[in-house]
């Protein structure tokens, strides 16, 4: 089953083209890793697909539906859940509260609820704490729930974001970056994290610079340079392709490759 | 203070801190009501201010909007009690239902285009939206008699029993007041609350977990609108009197002070912030210029050296307990 | 169909008022691109102008000229306390910029009582410059203030634009407008160039305000739908455009001017504020999108 197609998706900045009309195909089950150099266009990607930046040309097909230059929150509601490159936390928020908003989408609570506190929306409210702390001691924060979020250090920031979108039940969990910032021993924790996120059957789309852990992560993997779509296949095969080693030797990012 | 049943926190201490504004607001309504005389005004007015601060707090503080118009849904609400009852013989509680839907009515309409605004440009909006409720009560002069101003407003009550002595009064505001600070905080510790919180935070993660931003500003705008109103008509009816000057710049500036008196974002700051501003000796004597001077001057050093205001000082006492339980 | 005489008048009252804007629209651009601020008290140093200028008129018996160039002088000088005690504060506390709003508009409301305690409440004027009858081309009556406020704006902007271009102070500005950091690592005084901008724009404001009490008056609070109207003639501008701010001004000075020739008198100033708002509302967004 296809989860995602995108179809000659393309977006320029003025007259610089920053993703070029790419087709992509990806698949419900496993982990599909996008890495290029800097300024690939990789971010654009995710910001086309996830309603934050309109396409140029082409089209983003969710389940076969068409979403494209719908708004952000329609494609959350359709299942679709991305995290971003720079952390975006709600710093205000303990991380417990952070990953209650991530609920929001299964939850019904309006004005009402709130101050009338109906029987059926305290029981709500008691299950989104219980998911919130479930999914807190998933990515290994469960001793963290009371802190808040701006105190938590770096590494933790970034799992506590990844929490607080698994809290949405995404289809297709998309990380922008995830492991950037994280030490060796965080990276490997991820690793395993996502993979246990593939096997539960969530898509995850992931972009990563991080080559040991999209080697030992991904299922497909997927070669952006100059907004290009140069390469895909499993992850062997590409690190193999003379193209992508080309694009890698050409660029600065010789040392990931 | 319902919301200490909600987020029970194991801390012992922190409960007790959340409880303290709450117990020093009752002690203080207590002994008004014994003292008697020029405490009572003085609290009436802080809790008329604490509602309208704690609508601003859900607006400001909550979502993380601007808004510097606020004064405009309490001129609605605060004019339309006094015209349908000073001049058309309304029941002024119902005069006040109507200028609470009319507030509600605007902010509707001049929420939905402002809202889309952000930063400079919502500030700058809002702004102007307060000074045109001014021009309007200064110039439509057949309605509002202008400068002058209507006077002989009834005070609030329901057929025939109206309550005419200060100490009813006084409860009265007080338990409005309660209700106003305990719907706030349910509202805060409840999927909108959270919502609304996530806006603050980021408005693009927020988008991106699927919240309608747009719609939770409006409905947080609205909110805000229908406490501005309600502390405006009550205001009027307390008094027995409406001018433009009422509802000016005057109210912005005291309500802001208020707000970072008590600190921002809390639950129980604007009600600290609004008794604590009342207090100040010479606030209620009649030196309105000065008083707009010094808080001013006052709103500017909090901004400069306590940002979050008494809050901050909650927060040194709960690090302390915390270092304490951990040694 | 109006008669074109009468159009022509809206038009001409419009351009007068509207280089008032746009001057108060320059001031903004020149603080904000000197720091990224948007300052809300900008309105006071418009006030103050007139204001200022009516007191030494009136108070020390000066005459005209040296009076206004006192006024500006003084007020520039404010522009720089209140830079040292409301902004600085802040900005090297790295406060967020809702702080920054809300403590230059608490600059104006403290400004705005100590001027009502000073100076009471009642409205004030000044002379015309010139204290000649209207001229009248082609039946549109064109006062000597009107050209007085037109010769002086056209002043202003040919010597800004001298400035910018030509020297060193100049100079520095617009590299600080570019990229502060940057203008930081060549060595020039950022903080200075704060203090500067807020020197300037206030003597703009004070300029603007002089020019333009003979026409109406100038109380205690007239500041704020000034810098409100300042703002917006920035923003059609394209925000940090200092010349674009001028052009944004006289826009809206002249959609003002027909707005509030359609409606009753009285609600001269509900026009006008009305105005802004759908101005703010219908920003051409391509032009724009500098302030955040
Ligand atoms: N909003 C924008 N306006 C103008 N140019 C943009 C915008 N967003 C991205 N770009 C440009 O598009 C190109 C692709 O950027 P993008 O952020 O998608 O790259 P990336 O592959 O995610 O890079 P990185 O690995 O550094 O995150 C870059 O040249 C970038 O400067
Ligand atoms: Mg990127």
């Amino acid at each position: 089953m296809i989860r995602l197609r995108l179809e000659g998706l393309t977006r320029r900045f003025g007259g610089l083209v920053a993703v070029d009309s790419v087709t992509l195909d990806v698949a419900a089950e496993g982990v599909t890793a996008v890495i290029g150099p800097n300024g690939a266009g990789k971010t654009t990607l995710f910001n086309m697909i996830s309603g934050f930046v309109p396409p140029s040309a082409g089209r983003v097909l969710f389940e076969g539906e068409d979403i494209t230059g719908r708004p952000p929150e329609r494609i959350a509601a359709r299942g679709l859940i991305r995290t971003f490159q720079l952390v975006q936390l709600f710093q205000n928020l303990s991380a417990l509260e952070n990953v209650a908003v991530g609920r929001h989408l299964h939850t019904r609570g309006g004005l009402w609820a709130a101050l009338a506190r109906p029987g059926w929306a305290r029981r709500e409210e008691a299950e989104v704490d219980r998911r919130a702390r479930d999914l807190l001691a998933f990515v290994g924060l469960g001793d963290r729930a009371e802190t808040s979020a701006a105190v938590l250090p770096y590494g933790q920031q970034r799992l506590l974001e990844i929490a607080r979108a698994l809290a949405a039940e995404p289809k297709l969990l998309m990380l922008d970056e995830p492991a950037a910032g994280l030490n060796a021993a965080e990276t490997r924790a991820l690793s395993e994290i996502i993979r246990r996120i593939a096997e539960r059957g969530t898509t995850v789309l992931l972009i990563e610079h991080d080559m040991p852990l999209v080697m030992t992560t991904a299922d497909t993997v997927v070669v952006l340079d100059f907004g290009r779509k140069i390469a895909e296949g499993a992850p062997a095969a590409v690190r193999a392709d003379p193209a992508v080693i080309e694009a890698y030797l050409g660029g600065a990012e010789a040392a990931h490759a | 203070m319902t919301n200490l049943r909600i987020t029970t926190s194991p801390d012992r201490v922190r409960a007790l801190l959340r409880l303290l504004p709450g117990a020093i607001g009752i002690a203080l309504v207590a002994y008004a009501l014994l003292a008697g005389g020029y405490l009572i005004s003085v609290v009436s007015f802080g809790l008329i201010y604490a509602i309208f601060v704690t609508g601003l707090n859900l607006f400001m503080g909550y979502t993380g909007q601007v808004s510097f118009g606020q004064n405009a849904f309490a001129a609605i609400s605060g004019y339309a009690s006094a015209i349908l009852t000073a001049t058309y013989g309304w029941e002024p509680l119902l005069a006040t239902a109507t200028g609470l839907a009319g507030a509600l009515a605007v902010a509707l309409v001049v929420g939905y285009p402002t809202l889309r605004l952000k930063g400079h440009y919502l500030a700058m909006a809002t702004l102007a939206i307060g000074l045109i409720a001014y021009e309007v009560a200064v110039q439509w002069q057949s309605v509002t008699q202008g400068y002058m101003g209507i006077s002989g407003v009834p005070p609030l009550g329901i057929a025939g029993f109206e309550i005419t002595s200060e100490r009813g009064n006084l409860l009265f505001l007080a338990a409005i007041a309660a209700l106003g600070v305990t719907a706030a905080a349910l509202i805060r510790h409840s999927r909108v609350g959270r919502a609304m919180a996530a806006i603050a935070g980021s408005e693009d993660a927020a988008r991106a977990l699927g919240i309608d931003v747009a719609r939770y500003k409006l409905l947080a705008f609205l909110i805000a609108a229908v406490y501005a109103a309600l502390a405006g008509s009550l205001f009027v009816h307390v008094v027995g009197f409406v001018s433009p000057e009422v509802f000016g710049l005057h109210m912005v500036n005291l309500a802001f002070t208020m707000l970072y008196v008590g600190g921002i974002g809390t639950v129980m700051g604007p009600l600290v912030g609004a008794v604590v501003i009342m207090l100040l000796p010479e606030t209620f004597r009649a030196f309105k210029d000065y008083q707009d001077l010094a808080y001013g001057a006052a709103l500017i050093l909090l901004l400069i050296y306590a940002p979050r205001g008494l809050a901050s000082l909650a927060d040194l006492l709960r690090r302390r307990a915390g270092e304490g339980r951990r040694a | 169909m109006p008669d074109p005489a009468y159009v022509a008048q809206i038009l001409v009252s419009g351009l007068g008022v509207g280089c008032i804007y746009g001057l108060i629209g320059i001031g903004f651009c020149v603080i904000y691109n000197a720091s990224g601020i948007v300052n809300f008290a900008q309105g006071a140093f418009v006030m103050l102008g007139g204001m200022i200028t009516h007191a030494l008129v009136q108070r020390m018996g000066l005459p005209l000229l040296p009076a206004a160039v006192g006024a500006i002088l003084l007020v520039a000088a404010l522009g720089i306390v209140v830079e040292r005690v409301v902004v600085r504060p802040l900005w090297v506390r790295n406060a967020t910029m809702f702080a920054m709003i809300l403590a230059t508009l608490a600059a104006q409301i403290v400004i705005e009582r100590a001027t009502l305690i000073l100076f009471g409440d009642q409205p004030k004027t000044l002379p015309a410059f010139t204290d000649l009858p209207p001229l009248r081309i082609a039946g549109v009556a064109i006062s000597f203030q009107f050209l007085w406020i037109v010769g002086a704006s056209a002043a202003i902007i040919l010597g800004l634009a001298a400035f910018f271009a030509r020297t060193r102070t100049g100079k520095a500005m617009r590299a600080c407008a570019i990229n502060r950091e940057a203008a930081a690592l060549q060595g020039i005084p950022v903080g200075t160039m704060l203090a500067l901008s807020f020197a300037l724009s206030a003597a703009l404001g004070a300029v603007a305000g002089i020019l333009i009490t003979p026409t109406q008056y100038t109380a205690f609070n007239v500041g704020l739908p000034f810098a409100i109207s300042g703002f917006i003639a920035a923003i059609v501008g394209g925000f940090g455009r200092p010349f674009g701010a001028f052009l944004g001004g006289l826009a809206l000075g002249v959609a003002q001017a027909v707005a509030v020739f359609a409606l009753d008198a009285g609600f001269k100033n509900i026009a006008a504020l009305s105005v802004l708002l759908v101005f703010l509302f219908l920003r051409p967004q391509g032009i724009l999108g500098a302030a955040k």
